[in-house]
């Protein structure tokens, strides 16, 4: 036993000894980094145990949860939120024969109308306008529901680029690097302040619908080059066997390109995601008060003055936590489902 | 027949379309009938009344909003330009250490790009002002007042080139995101580099480091280039964020314009010609460098 | 692009035609009406002035004076949306429609109120102010001439950045500004050391020192380098909702004077009602007359306005007095009778 145990020492000394010390060169790397991490870690932890006042965040956990929404009706968002974390938590352990494996896919889109009833209210619920949502479940549907719009809008985009028809071709095209080429603020600051000029006066849109506008017409682009991207890993002799077997134009589409596109694309499309997610903090710079808008109000309560530090690691935490979420869930659909069956 | 078809089906799109825009178009007038604004560039010519922190050429507020605008354009470029350079160095060396063999740089290596990847720019960027520039008290001297000095105010090298806090937390928060991205790049890049070339370059006995440096980036890089040009322009474009902290880039200059003058429309106009313009520049570059390496490697 | 471009302004020309047939477009207020609902644009972060509490309620003299409108335009002072604005959108929000009127701390002057300008119209001033400069008190800085070559701390897109840099140019010294978006960055730059000083109107100066760990250990400079006179605005051109709103701050200014309160509003009425003779009282109640009507109001629009906030003195008080979160001295916006600036002309 204590050999056994020597051995496998000796054996990650070695390794250790190979990989880090070969060179001169490699063993100061090594050392110097070891060095600096553990000052960092002393020092880190050291402020975020004893010098670190955690009251901001503690105080304040409905805050960076519902934003502003009425405090009697704060079930409501946490209903949804509940809603959405037991989905995930189906999503990642629900094996892959199981017969509830093939309702998640509309689970997922249902959430989103469930997510609008709750938080909007009107069917037997008190209705809450869209100025009161905020924190976290704003940030999530705004998330969520623009790329529910998204993805269907991109998908035509895509094919519309390769369309044959010369007038859909030019327009997708430069309606896809016009998009592409411009930040994504500048598009935001149009869905916020342009969009009521281009409207008759008396429509008016609320300022969530309109940055969820803002944020389809920005994300279809991206997905619609991914998309592409996809179209053209597919040999074109698929087409061209799918077109001698009789198949037209939309049944070509519909079974034999759109599916594979969709499973080469997933890993481009979780990105876009996840990009999504974190770009939807842009908001706070227009006056949302999602999760970063709310905490910008919060540091600017004299109570709280001065303390970033604390209020900015726990955003980051938030915002890591949900990225990492989003990145399982997509790489366990990508594992367990052939996206070709469930379209 | 088939022609035709698709013909009526174009004409019919493009009248839709159309359409759209003539409604929309209408609207905007109405809009801007109601609110006594017409449709003019002439308020470029105004003085701008502003001042402004930092200006690489000489700048007033009795110049023209066009001028204000021109610098605010220089200092976005003065942004990407040094970010640019200093993301595509943390880039490289962080790929290479993730997929090298020292287990320490390869785990700090990939926390560093996970932590950066999962957690919003914006927020990054505040933190590297409010939390790492402005909570230094008095001054951090590396390692003589010769060389770097940090304080609130900025950065300070060799004693006589002075970066503003804001302009340093932008350039540093810019090039830390980038970086992590540039560094998945690479790291894609240099594993589409057949196995067989580590062998063959151990083999013939040149050390790790110099191998990587000598054989395998420039077999990656026809690999890496396409990523990295995206990953330039999201940098270009990610810079607009200037304004939550405060530097006076091209997109700040407009948004305190539009508010002065109250034309949303033609400032946004012109922010989005100067946005084309820059995209134009930096995908121009590219494909300079492109030409170069196909060219040295056919060589 | 090019072709897109193109295509927009062939279409813009195609079509300015259409645009004349449209008639003359409604009054925001009949909009208000309809709508039932109030949208008020006010700033959120200004203690005292605007600011949303720990709750997720508004509280502020600005919040109280869109209280005061709808109360008048709706009939219930919780009939309003407030839209958290920073000092760079709130023209074009108005501009958009997106708010119907703004409370926000916003100067009144002339380029604002001007056709050629932001082509605003303001309502009564509500708060006399005038831009200041805050420093630390240990600096040794006494005036602005100190502050020569250092940096400053503003918001942007405001007169206060305006003002700032004339004073600098009148007396041809450099400055440095240092801008941000909003007052939190801003107060989060000067109190972080990055300005030497922070400029803004004073009462928003000593709202943001009454948050400071040690508020003596800052000063306000003596200089005044404006006038800021802080008014509520609507869009210019739209007379029925600029006269509603001139009116309901009026009936706020004359209720302090006549020394009708939240109080006493109602044995008032009763009062105007049982006496005839009281012909002055019974016009500015609505109790005979018209007048509300003549500015497309009810009649009792001032009960209304009073029953929600209390007279401009008791909002006053609520917010800046002496008991409040952020004292500031009335000064200047006392009543003419006592001295200040505040006046208003005879409801007749």
């Amino acid at each position: 036993m204590a050999i056994l145990l020597m051995k496998k020492i000796n054996k990650l000394i070695n390794n250790v000894k190979r990989t880090m010390f070969t060179s001169s060169l490699d063993t100061f790397i090594s050392l110097f980094i070891t060095s600096i991490l553990f000052v960092c870690t002393v020092k880190l932890s050291k402020w975020f145990f004893l010098k670190a006042n955690w009251t901001v965040v503690e105080e304040n956990i409905p805050l960076f949860l519902f934003g502003v929404f009425p405090a009697d009706q704060r079930w409501r968002p946490s209903l949804w939120l509940i809603i959405l974390i037991s989905l995930v938590v189906l999503t990642l352990f629900t094996p892959s024969w199981s017969f509830f494996r093939k309702l998640l896919p509309f689970a997922w889109i249902a959430v989103i109308p469930i997510g609008i009833a709750l938080l909007a209210g009107g069917i037997g619920l008190s209705p809450v306008a869209s100025r009161y949502w905020g924190g976290l479940t704003l940030t999530i549907f705004l998330m969520m529901s623009s790329l529910f719009l998204a993805f269907p809008f991109g998908i035509i985009l895509a094919f519309g680029r390769q369309s044959k028809l010369q007038l859909i071709k030019y327009f997708c095209s430069i309606y896809i690097e016009t998009l592409r080429a411009i930040p994504l603020i500048s598009i935001l600051f149009f869905g916020q302040l342009l969009i009521p000029l281009f409207l008759p006066v008396e429509i008016e849109i609320n300022r969530v619908l309109r940055s969820i506008i803002a944020f389809t017409l920005f994300v279809s682009a991206y997905i619609a080059e991914d998309i592409r991207g996809g179209l053209q890993a597919i040999p074109k002799s698929q087409i061209e066997a799918a077109k001698s077997l009789g198949f037209n134009t939309f049944q070509i589409t519909r079974f034999i390109l759109l599916p594979q596109v969709l499973q080469i694309a997933l890993p481009a499309l979780t990105n876009q995601a996840v990009g999504l997610l974190q770009n939807t903090s842009l908001m706070s710079i227009l006056g949302l008060v999602e999760l970063l808008g709310i905490s910008r109000s919060l540091l600017a309560n004299p109570k709280f003055i001065g303390q970033y530090m604390e209020v900015y690691v726990w955003l980051a935490a938030i915002y890591w936590f949900i990225c990492t979420i989003m990145a399982l869930v997509a790489q366990n659909i990508e594992r367990k489902t052939t996206l070709v069956k469930l379209i | 027949m088939k022609g035709l078809r698709s013909l009526y089906i174009q004409v019919g799109i493009g009248l839709v379309l159309f359409i759209l825009f003539a409604v929309l178009i209408n609207n905007l007038s109405i809009n801007l009938i109601r609110t006594n604004l017409n449709f003019s560039f002439k308020w470029l010519y105004r003085p701008a009344s502003f001042a402004l922190a930092e200006h690489p050429l000489p700048y007033s507020p009795s110049d023209s909003y066009a001028w204000a605008l021109f610098i605010g354009w220089l200092n976005s470029l003065k942004v990407i330009f040094i970010s640019l350079i200093i993301s595509t160095l943390i880039g490289f060396i962080t790929g290479i250490a993730r997929t090298g063999r020292n287990p320490l740089l390869k785990i700090i290596a990939a926390s560093y790009i996970t932590l950066i990847r999962q957690t919003p720019l914006l927020l990054q960027l505040m933190f590297w002002y409010f939390v790492g520039f402005l909570s230094i008290k008095g001054t951090l001297i590396f390692p003589n007042e010769r060389i770097l000095v940090l304080s609130n105010q900025g950065i300070k090298i060799f004693g006589d080139i002075n970066l503003t806090a804001e302009y340093s937390s932008l350039v540093i928060g810019l090039t830390v995101f980038t970086g992590a991205y540039i560094a998945e790049v690479v790291r894609g890049g240099i594993n589409s580099v057949p196995r067989g070339q580590w062998e063959a370059f151990r083999s013939v006995g040149l050390n790790e480091n110099s191998g990587v440096l000598k054989i395998i980036i420039p077999q990656a890089l026809p690999a890496i280039l396409p990523g990295l040009t995206s990953q330039y322009l999201n940098l270009a474009k990610n810079s607009t964020l200037a304004i939550a902290v405060g530097y006076a880039d091209i997109y700040a200059i407009s948004d305190t314009i539009i508010n002065q003058t109250g034309r949303a429309i033609e400032g946004f106009i012109l922010l989005l010609l100067s946005f084309l313009f820059l995209n134009l520049i930096i995908s121009l570059m590219m494909d300079f460098f492109n030409e170069i390496i196909t060219k040295y490697q056919k060589v | 692009m090019r072709s897109f471009l193109a295509g927009l302004i062939g279409a813009s020309m195609l079509l300015t035609g259409c645009t004349t047939k449209n008639e003359g477009p409604k009054s925001r207020l009949d909009l208000i009406k309809q709508r039932n609902e109030m949208v008020c644009g006010v700033s959120g972060k200004i203690p005292g002035f605007s600011f949303l509490k720990s709750n997720g309620t508004y509280k502020g003299i600005d919040v109280d004076i869109c209280k005061a409108f709808a109360a008048a335009f709706v009939g219930s002072p919780s009939k309003v949306q407030y839209r958290t604005l920073t000092a760079a959108e709130r023209f074009t929000a108005i501009r958009t429609g997106e708010i119907d009127l703004l409370s926000r701390n916003t100067t009144f002057n002339l380029s604002r109120d001007s056709i050629n300008g932001n082509s605003l119209t303001f309502a009564p001033v509500i708060f006399h102010d005038g831009q200041g400069l805050l420093v630390k008190k240990n600096s040794g800085i006494t005036s602005i001439k100190d502050l020569a070559g250092q940096a400053v701390c503003v918001g942007s897109g405001t007169t206060t950045e305006q003002n700032i840099n004339d004073a600098f140019e009148a007396i041809s010294l450099p400055y440095t500004p240092i801008k941000y978006q909003d007052l939190n960055q801003v107060v989060a730059g000067y109190l972080q050391g990055r300005c030497a000083a922070m400029t803004s109107d004073r009462s928003q100066l000593a709202a943001a020192r009454s948050g400071f760990k040690n508020p003596k250990n800052h000063i306000i400079l003596q200089e005044t380098l404006s006038k800021e006179p802080l008014a509520p605005a609507s869009i210019g051109g739209d007379q029925k909702l600029s006269d509603a709103m001139r009116w309901v701050i009026f009936s706020l200014i004359t209720a302090e004077e006549k020394g009708i309160t939240k109080d006493n509003i109602n044995k008032k009425v009763e009062i105007a009602q049982n006496n005839p003779q009281l012909k002055q009282l019974r016009r500015f109640l609505g109790v005979e007359g018209d007048l509300g009507e003549k500015i497309g109001l009810d009649n009792d629009f001032v009960i209304r306005v009073i029953n929600a906030t209390g007279n401009y003195g008791e909002i006053y008080n609520r917010h800046l007095g002496p008991n409040s979160d952020v004292p500031i001295p009335r000064g200047l916006n006392k009543l003419y009778t006592q001295g200040g600036l505040h006046i208003s002309p005879p409801f007749n």
